[in-house]
């Protein structure tokens, strides 16, 4: 998509994009504090340690120079369809991929920027930020306000000597392994402690296995002087697996320790994903990123994929479903509730005169109501139509109307589950549908392209139509709410449709190949507008507050 | 790590030497990591006058990580619960290499004179020691008497 490389209508793109994300209040425009050495590039490229993405798109604000694209300036028929393609959605949300080494990069980058500014040396700049959660305000503030105390906080004054190795000191004993004398290797902290280097790389590498790193501190007892990042490097020099993971531990604590950060949460996964959009704004953005290991996740919850659903809506519903959903079918088909008490009871047995176990109220299992009233008519029910009957069976239905709604989106969210998972075997065998149709009517291999794009289509819209019943599911009735579930079930109907076309590709008495074609690809555009169209129309509503959500 | 095993060899050898006051350390069946240890309860204390047995292994990774020690003698003590674990900040995230046998002993030896009901391990000793202490101590030196002379 973006083979076009960067003209300058896509400049007029990229402004558009930041244009939403500050209507965020995210401050997202002016863009990750250290660029440095990051690259964000028009090209998916492994080699690059970051990229700046938007929902797998390539983002394309570099290279605003490329003379090569120029001709396309004058062909502005064009202009509108790259333009739309290249363009954020409304519901996505700006964010980058870190590999390991970008880590570093950008760690070293927000150190080297805050050196100068702190006349500090670069360890202590480094471990004052750790401190302080790599916040620069609160440390600056800190700093302004009080520079000793701060110092102290971590324990080193503001340019500490660098740290050596030294022997030929007679009179040094290392009180964790008691040897000594000349020979002996031993490292002094600039608390004055001194340990030998040997016991120093045990102690640091037993830590670094704990998985601690910069928050270790001095093996004396009670010391609290922070050992320091250039000091354990030099004694775990000898030791390159403990050295290894004491670095790993360091990048580990700085993803973590960001509020901005968060590790992809695949299995084996080893990227990081820096996404701005702050933690008041997840009630009405989904922050979803999309790894480059292919995972899509929510930035917020980091659970998979929930778009259009806001993280507390799906939290909700997960509670709801953990609690209820497996024994409500069973309860629904089995039971009926106490009038009085609402305990639920199974009749396995007896006669009609049913006694709550709970509060002994006790009433007939036919109408609903009390037994008292019931007089001579022992055994049969002919009281339906009586008040007390009446008025118990409605309290009764409302509780069960109410089981019956929850029933009523949890079968539809299952569903669309399901069927999405259906989908992704459907996958598996389009490919072989693709490779069948290539052999039978000799295409090539991008004219059947189409319908891998159909599954992948499909695929977005189950999940994003699965998460739109769980805010159906909260959303208070009123007008807006007929209107979304209007366009809920246009989706719906779309997407139904195509999975049909596409789950039976070719026939016989079928449509001709080319047809058949030109039918997927039409439903394929028309299903993809719809859902976007309703994706947009859920954010917009969500972020202008058109709906009321409702716990229960 | 080669200097370990000399230097738990030089802790024995002067706890042998230089034995703290009232704590008595033997190793079992000549390990170097097992130890039995008899520890006198101090003087103003409800502990008073009792023997208290505990038992002390160095692990594998010694004096990398801490010493696992643990009262063999019931006892009345809001650190210290049934099994005789003893929950002490040195013994856990407060670990430092440089500590010794000698001065962890010495540490619970000074908690059986100081107990700290705020940090409870013991919670239903606690709770009297907080609710009535004055009781609490009587229990303790009940419990002494009746377990540990």
């Amino acid at each position: 998509m973006s083979d076009y490389g960067s003209d300058d209508f896509m400049l007029d793109d990229s402004e558009e994009g930041f244009e939403y994300s500050d209507s965020d209040g995210d401050g997202n425009g002016e863009g990750p504090l250290a660029e440095g050495g990051s690259a964000t590039g028009t090209q998916p490229s492994q080699a690059q340690h970051t990229q700046t993405q938007t929902q797998g798109e390539y983002s394309a604000d570099a290279a605003f120079d490329d003379d090569d694209d120029d001709y396309f300036m004058d062909d502005s028929g064009f202009e509108p369809v790259l333009s739309r393609r290249n363009q954020r959605k409304p519901w996505e949300v700006d964010f980058k991929v870190y590999a390991q080494d970008g880590l570093s990069a950008k760690q070293d980058a927000m150190v080297s920027r805050l050196e100068p500014l702190l006349a500090l040396s670069k360890e202590t700049t480094t471990l004052l930020l750790r401190c302080y959660f790599w916040k620069e305000e609160p440390l600056l503030e800190g700093l302004l306000t009080d520079r000793e105390g701060t110092l102290a906080k971590v324990g080193l004054p503001e340019h500490p000597p660098s740290p050596r190795i030294e022997t030929g000191n007679d009179a040094f004993v290392c009180e964790i392994c008691y040897c000594g004398g000349g020979d002996e290797r031993y490292l002094t902290l600039w608390c004055g402690h001194r340990f030998c280097s040997d016991c120093y790389r045990t102690y640091i590498a037993s830590k670094a296995q704990e998985g601690e790193s910069w928050r270790i501190r001095c093996a004396a007892p009670k010391c609290k002087t922070l050992v320091g990042l250039e000091p354990a490097r030099l004694v775990l020099a000898g030791d390159a697996a403990a050295l290894a993971r004491y670095e790993e531990n360091l990048t580990r604590s700085f993803v973590n320790d960001l509020d901005t950060f968060a590790w992809c949460p695949a299995p084996n996964c080893e990227y990081a994903i820096e996404c701005q959009v702050p933690r008041s704004a997840w009630a009405t953005t989904i922050p979803t990123v999309r790894c480059q290991c292919g995972k899509a996740f929510c930035f917020g919850c980091k659970l998979d994929d929930h778009t259009p659903a806001p993280c507390y809506l799906v939290d909700w519903w997960a509670q709801k479903c953990h609690d209820d959903s497996e024994t409500s079918n069973w309860i629904k088909a089995n039971t009926k509730e106490c009038i009085k008490c609402k305990s639920t009871i199974e009749k396995n047995g007896g006669c009609n005169h049913m006694t709550c176990r709970d509060c002994r109220h006790e009433f007939c299992w036919v109408c609903m109501g009390p037994w008292s009233e019931h007089g001579q008519s022992y055994y049969s029910c002919n009281r339906f139509d009586e008040d007390s009957s009446k008025n118990a069976r409605d309290s009764v239905s409302k509780s069960r109307a109410m089981l019956e709604r929850y029933l009523h989106y949890f079968t539809r969210y299952n569903n669309h589950e399901q069927s999405a998972r259906l989908a992704r075997r459907l996958l598996a065998a389009t490919e072989k549908n693709m490779e069948q149709i290539q052999r039978e009517h000799t295409l090539s291999w991008i004219e059947v392209q189409f319908l891998s794009e159909a599954v992948d289509v499909l695929s977005m819209c189950r999940s994003t139509l699965k998460w739109s019943y769980v805010l159906g599911y909260y959303m208070l009735s009123d007008n807006q709410k007929i209107i979304f579930e209007d366009n809920q079930s246009d989706l719906e109907m779309a997407t139904e449709q195509l999975n049909e076309l596409v789950e039976n590709p070719i026939s016989e008495d079928g449509p001709s190949i080319e047809e058949f074609k030109r039918i997927v690809i039409d439903k394929t555009t028309y299903v993809r507008t719809r859902w976007e169209t309703i994706l947009a129309d859920i954010i917009a509503g969500l972020q202008e507050n058109r709906w009321q959500f409702e716990a229960e | 790590m080669a200097g370990v095993p000399k230097r738990i060899l030089k802790e024995i050898e002067r706890l042998h030497n230089d034995p703290a006051p009232g704590i008595d350390v033997t190793p079992v069946n000549d390990s170097i990591r097992y130890f039995q240890v008899v520890m006198a309860g101090p003087s103003q204390s409800p502990y008073q006058g009792g023997q208290f047995k505990l038992e002390l292994f160095l692990p594998e990774d010694y004096p990398m990580s801490p010493p696992k020690v643990r009262f063999m003698t019931k006892m009345y003590h809001p650190n210290i619960d049934k099994l005789g674990r003893i929950c002490l900040d040195i013994l856990k995230d407060k670990w430092s290499p440089a500590l010794q046998i000698r001065t962890v002993l010495l540490s619970i030896q000074a908690l059986l004179s100081a107990p700290n009901p705020d940090d409870p391990l013991a919670n239903d000793v606690a709770e009297q020691w907080k609710a009535n202490e004055k009781r609490a101590i009587q229990t303790a030196s009940e419990w002494t008497k009746k377990y540990a002379m």
